[in-house]
């Protein structure tokens, strides 16, 4: 028998290297989310500089978190746990160096893309086309690696943790490849081929499974590993493991459209992603069950084991905020949540608690082992704790309140029909002081954080030099052969290909019933409503719009609400956003909604607003935008942006696309004179001149502002109605 | 090994991944009740507003913005039936009032003092509409001139407070504040 084993070692410098990353890009966005949250309580942070402004901080802070720290985090625990669990060193070094240096490479290109603006504004999905291009190469090249490292495996039976690893890795493929389907413009510009609508559906299956399999799926996996690890305790519950699985991948994928909830999405679609979001509820809290109940008889470690602290925080943070997705889902609660920061108060309850606090639990679990040294302070990593729970809590209050108050005052309607808060200013106010709160909340993790790198420091000076590789032994996998009476779910653990079909088919299903009908989207426009695409410079205008951020304050959807109605308007319909590349809705209104703003206001108004908010409304919080009134605009470009419009079924004509440059120099030039001429009516001073301001940003952007809300042409329908 | 408790050996899977094990407990009553439970849920949800009789967004909002529009109507009729426009230029309350709407809403177009800003001098004699009467600036306030700028204010004021603001700006004619926008419209003496 002997001369069966076989003898391998596992490659544990990638998982190091991942570690570091992980450590330190941790710190980038936390150091990120500190300075936005300031932002936002103190509008000077944004210092008048175009690439330090909240509009491209804010991507940058959330891909950060999500691709940088949570990414690199997931990677080296799948990287430590699958060679250990399929009892095999990973497929391929030189796969697991390309994955490592690409995706180092990747975060750069976006830290280097966001600040200057090259932004698709879809949310967490920002980054430019050739960086698209570049992530689904390195997700492949790791998804190579992962299923090789499988098909190599000295173990039969895959463990619950690698069927998450199987779900996040075939998911995130799709999400990416078809939330990404983009016509390029130029190098770093692109439109995407869905519009309105289908465009919002896309994005937010994408962005919504981007939380269920970035953010939850891979770390339930981590969870599955490290917590019976760490604790020396046999997992709860394996059938479980089997129902909350399935479960969980085959509902997940439906629940996006909760995000769009009384939007212009057609009903059947916001129905489906209210109760897909009902249904996930169990499923989700089977993984905390099983995580919890794997403590059971270990729960004196709660005390003395700071690993075991953060895990436990983790998974209860993960059974809190699968609780409170649901509960945000349902209509008439999402009616009062939406848009305000009470969602940003749930993601940071998922992100600080459950991925972030998860991550610490593992690298304070792995330090020893790579480095084979003991933490250098076990007190230390107990103050990390506290600090970091302390400032979740006052986060996730903070936010939670903040939220409610506002949401309560946008829709308070008294005895005549008014609203008590019409004015928008007064209700962001109120809430101010809580911005400060928050900050604060992230002050106290930021601490927590620092303190493990201190102790990591220490720690790794302490550690021996040399680090051999070392050698296991390990019969291989027939000489394990499948057992007669096993039950036909732990035979198809045994069957790495047939389970991932499987797990493809389950996130298919949903993708394919919700996605597909909306392509249609001339189906939902009635015959008798005429919509005009945006002029040649209101489509630049809205290049600039999108490369500002603005809808990461601002949003375009006046939802089917009365309170809505009477604030903003006509409540936003398909054909108002039908020919939006990218659609502009939003997600948070920290500023009021600019579905109809267009003729609202006088131009000079948005020239005085745009220049110093402050100077037309007092106590705002929105940034001023001096770069608008230098920077020129690229009307050659234009040619080429409506040649890209067309070709995707935008019905310019063929005459509107060859002369676009001319057409929008001439609208630039009328806005620009009638602008100069009122600036001099003002100031006889003014410097301003119709010939000094007919090239710059600041009129393009101007003339998109006033288009908002123009361009569909309704009244034969409203008269059929009437 | 799993630390094991003895009476957990019963369970116990024959398996070990790198050391872990797993117990094989059944699954708890109250969640798989609670799955059940929004399945079915669900179930009735989807059918009674997607393919049975329940009312669309769209109709819940046309039937909410009927409630918020009668009760409109009603509060402009009750305002304007027993205005006194004389009586309410000269009550200070009113006047407080006034200017508390007209700074906050008002004055970043028209100037703190209405000397005119991006909207015209309303501090002076002359007037693009109507002739600066109470009655009539209350007009404009109410409909506003959207195609030059001028918001409309009825839906966003109550009846009342757009009152007491067309009062605080009839005070304010003839004020003569400093830095005057050129005068628009005709000249009217009152
Ligand atoms: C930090 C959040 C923030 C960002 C980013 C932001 N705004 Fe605003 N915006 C606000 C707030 C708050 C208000 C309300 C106060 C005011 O009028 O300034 C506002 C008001 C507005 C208004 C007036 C809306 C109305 O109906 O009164 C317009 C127009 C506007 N913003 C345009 C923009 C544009 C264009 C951009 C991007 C170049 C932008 N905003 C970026 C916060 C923001
Ligand atoms: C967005 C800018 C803006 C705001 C805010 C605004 N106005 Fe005006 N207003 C204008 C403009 C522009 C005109 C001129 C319309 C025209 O030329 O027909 C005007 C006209 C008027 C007139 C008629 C003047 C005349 O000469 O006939 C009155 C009265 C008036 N506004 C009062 C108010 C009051 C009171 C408020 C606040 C409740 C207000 N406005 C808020 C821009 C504004």
């Amino acid at each position: 028998m002997s001369e069966k084993f076989e003898t391998f070692s596992y490659d544990d410098a990638i998982v190091k290297k991942f570690l570091l990353a992980t450590v330190i890009w941790a710190g980038v966005a936390f150091l990120l989310g500190i300075l936005i949250a300031l932002q936002l309580a103190f509008w000077q942070l944004n210092f008048n500089t175009e690439w330090l402004t909240f509009g491209r901080m804010r991507p940058l802070h959330t891909n950060a978190a999500i691709f940088a720290f949570a990414g690199n985090a997931i990677f080296a625990g799948i990287y430590y746990s699958t060679q250990r669990l399929l009892k095999t060193r990973m497929y391929n070094d030189m796969l697991s160096k390309i994955h490592f240096w690409g995706w180092q490479l990747i975060i750069l290109a976006a830290a280097i893309t966001l600040p200057l603006g090259f932004s698709q504004s879809k949310e967490y999905a920002e980054l430019e086309w050739p960086i698209d291009i570049a992530i689904t190469v390195i997700w492949v090249i790791f998804s190579l690696n992962l299923f090789g490292t499988i098909a190599r495996r000295r173990e039969r039976h895959l463990y619950v943790a690698i069927w998450f690893y199987i779900a996040t890795v075939i998911t995130v493929a799709v999400l990416h490849v078809i939330n990404s389907i983009e016509y390029p413009v130029s190098l770093l510009q692109s439109y995407p081929v869905y519009a309105g609508i289908q465009d919002a559906l896309v994005q937010w299956w994408y962005g919504h499974n981007a939380v269920a399999f970035f953010l939850t799926t891979p770390f339930l996996g981590l969870m599955y590993y490290f917590i019976p690890k760490a604790a020396n305790r046999p997992v709860y519950s394996y059938r479980l493991s089997i129902v909350h699985f399935w479960s969980l991948v085959f509902i997940y994928i439906w629940a996006g459209p909760h995000h769009l909830l009384y939007t212009a999405l057609p009903d059947w679609a916001q129905t489906l992603g209210m109760i897909f979001s009902l249904m996930l509820w169990a499923p989700s809290w089977g993984g905390m069950i099983n995580g919890l109940l794997t403590l059971r008889g270990a729960w004196h470690l709660l005390r003395t084991e700071p690993i075991i602290k953060f895990m436990v925080a983790a998974v209860t943070f993960y059974g809190m905020s699968t609780f409170e997705g649901p509960l945000l889902s349902i209509k008439s609660v999402s009616a009062l949540g939406h848009y305000t920061d009470w969602i940003i108060g749930h993601v940071h309850s998922g992100a600080l608690g459950w991925n972030g606090m998860l991550s610490f639990g593992m690298i304070y679990f792995l330090i020893p082992k790579l480095w084979k040294q003991e933490m250098y302070s076990k007190k230390l990593m107990t103050y990390h704790f506290w600090f970091g729970l302390l400032g979740i809590l006052l986060y996730y209050i903070s936010m939670v309140t903040a939220g409610i108050t506002q949401g309560m005052m946008w829709r308070a309607i008294d005895a005549t029909g008014r609203l008590v808060y019409p004015d928008f200013v007064e209700t962001v106010m109120r809430i101010v002081p809580l911005y400060y709160v928050r900050a604060i909340g992230g002050v106290l993790y930021f601490i927590g954080f620092c303190l493990m790198v201190y102790n990591i420091y220490k720690t790794l000076k302490a550690a021996p030099k040399d680090s051999k590789e070392e050698v296991y032994k390990a019969m291989p996998m027939e000489a394990n052969p499948e057992k007669p009476d096993a039950k036909w779910h732990r035979r198809l653990e045994g069957k790495g290909f047939a389970f991932s079909l499987l797990a493809f088919l389950a996130i298919i299903v949903g993708s394919i019933i919700e996605i597909l009908p909306t392509l249609n989207i001339d189906k939902y426009v009635p015959q008798n409503v005429y919509v005009d695409p945006f002029t040649p410079l209101e489509q630049t205008g809205r290049d600039i719009y999108v490369k500002e951020g603005c809808y990461v304050c601002h949003s375009q959807m006046i939802r089917k609400l009365p309170e809505e109605v009477l604030r903003y308007g006509k409540a936003s319909s398909i054909a108002d956003s039908m020919y939006d590349r990218p659609f502009q809705w939003g997600s948070k209104r920290t500023g009021p909604d600019l579905a109809r703003v267009g003729g609202k206001y006088p131009d000079l108004w948005h020239y005085r607003h745009m220049l110093d908010p402050r100077a037309v409304t007092q106590n705002s919080l929105m940034p001023a935008y001096p770069w608008l009134f230098e920077k020129k605009i690229d009307f050659m470009s234009t040619r080429k942006k409506l040649t890209v419009l067309q070709n995707l079924g935008v019905p310019y004509t063929d005459e509107e696309v060859a002369n676009a440059d001319k057409l929008a120099s001439e609208q630039a030039e009328r806005i620009a004179a009638s602008l100069a001429t009122e600036l001099k009516n003002l100031d006889p001073q003014s410097p301003v001149t119709a010939k000094s301001l007919r090239d710059k940003e600041i009129v393009a952007l101007i003339a998109y502002l006033q288009a908002l809300g123009t361009k569909v042409d309704d009244s034969e329908l409203v008269e059929a109605s009437e | 090994m799993s630390d094991i408790k003895d009476d957990e050996k019963e369970i116990l899977l024959d398996h070990d991944y790198d050391n872990i094990q797993e117990l094989d407990n059944p699954l708890p009553k109250w969640w798989l009740l609670t799955f059940y439970g929004t399945i079915i849920f669900s179930v009735f949800y989807y059918a009674y507003y997607e393919l049975g009789s329940g009312p669309s967004l769209s109709e819940e909002l046309r039937e909410d913005m009927q409630v918020v529009e009668a009760k409109m109507r009603e509060a402009d009729r009750k305002a304007e039936a027993n205005i006194d426009w004389q009586a309410l230029a000269k009550d200070p309350e009113a006047l407080a009032v006034g200017k508390s709407i007209y700074d906050k809403n008002c004055a970043s177009c028209h100037a703190a003092q209405g000397q005119g800003l991006i909207g015209p001098n309303l501090a002076d004699n002359y007037w693009i509409h109507g002739d600066g009467s109470m009655p009539e600036i209350a007009k404009i306030l109410k409909k506003g001139v959207l195609e030059k700028g001028m918001p409309p204010w009825q839906e966003i004021l109550k009846p009342e407070e757009l009152q007491a603001t067309t009062a605080y700006v009839y005070n304010m004619i003839g004020t003569n504040p400093p830095n005057p926008k050129a005068p628009q419209g005709e000249k009217i003496e009152l």
